[in-house]
């Protein structure tokens, strides 16, 4: 019960980073046509931002099945984060597993991983990260969709920097050696290329997965 | 009701990325995949923090939330806390925003 707790007053200062972005996608829902209550339902049942801005986008303009589909290639960051934290996970029951995947978004996963690097993780710090999360987006969405009117752009107030900073100073955890600095300016390259040049998220994907492969590469030329 | 039918799909594909290497590596695996998936969460932070800072708008610029990030990277070095790196690039940001930067 410690690490629950824990794990979800560690997504305190994430908070704002939440609200900004849950109140801008329920102001967006109302304008394509949701109401409130579906608005709320939509981060309730689904909980992944970036798939949830992106199907507004689209929601007018297409179906179902493009929506559903962009939504499954916008997350294909998580399988790189699973497997990530999966060596962390082993023997616990599957319903354990099952359960900690259901909300895992990119900040609770962040906070859970570096905590399992420093070695005070556990499964159920990575609950409470993942409930801390998956408590303010919902809740903030359906604000900003009851208010409904014209919210400020996030990055006008520095609210988009909540995120990256918070990334950074959990970045620390795994800057261990030479080998990490050049995983992580060599995947930070690569995400700038990326982001100019691919669709969505793949430069997450592409740049995590190169940058690790990277890293890997550096270790064996040093074992060689 | 379409809706929530789009909510349902949407939330299985979000759910089978989140859980399928979840629950693909769970026993054993091999030692040069361990090895690999050991510089995963950096690569995957740096990819997640780079264009959040330097391309916020899209295009490459070293603007407020590169400077602010740079304040919050100095902070996360030296204390290797979040909240504290959190509020210094936030503190940064509105500082040099207010001087007109």
């Amino acid at each position: 019960m410690r690490d629950f707790r824990r794990g979800l007053l560690a997504t305190l200062p994430l908070a704002p980073g939440v609200v900004a972005f849950g109140l801008l996608y329920g102001v967006m829902a109302r304008q394509v046509g949701f109401s409130p209550w579906q608005a709320w339902a939509m981060s309730l049942i689904v909980h992944a931002g970036s798939a949830q801005f992106t199907a507004l986008g689209m929601w007018e303009a297409t179906g179902a099945i493009p929506i559903i589909l962009t939504t499954l290639v916008i997350n294909l960051r998580h399988l790189l984060m699973g497997a990530s934290v999966a060596p962390h996970l082993r023997g616990l029951h599957p319903l354990w597993k099952a359960l900690l995947a259901l909300w895992m978004s990119d900040e609770s996963y962040a906070l859970a991983i570096a905590e399992y690097e420093r070695g005070r993780g556990s499964h159920r710090y990575f609950l409470g990260a993942n409930v801390g999360i998956y408590l303010a987006w919902p809740t903030s969405g359906l604000l900003g969709a009851l208010v409904g009117t014209a919210i400020p752009d996030p990055g006008r107030y520095g609210l988009d920097l909540v995120f990256p900073l918070a990334f950074l100073g959990l970045l620390t955890a795994f800057l261990k050696d030479r080998i990490s600095l050049a995983v992580a300016l060599g995947a930070g390259g690569l995400a700038l290329l990326g982001a100019d040049l691919l669709p969505g998220k793949w430069y997450v994907v592409v740049a995590g997965l190169l940058g690790s492969g990277l890293g890997l590469l550096l270790e064996k030329v040093k074992e060689a | 009701m379409k809706k929530l039918l789009i909510f349902t799909g949407m939330a299985l594909a979000t759910y089978s990325t989140r859980y399928a290497m979840i629950a693909a590596l769970g026993r054993e695996m091999p030692p040069l995949l361990r090895q690999w998936l050991r510089y995963v969460p950096v690569a995957v932070l740096a990819a997640l923090i780079a264009p959040a800072a330097l391309a916020p708008q899209g295009d490459l610029e070293f603007g407020l939330h590169a400077w602010a990030v740079l304040a919050g990277a100095a902070v996360a070095w030296c204390t290797r806390n979040v909240l504290l790196t959190i509020l210094s690039g936030m503190t940064a940001f509105w500082l040099l925003r207010a001087i007109g930067m």
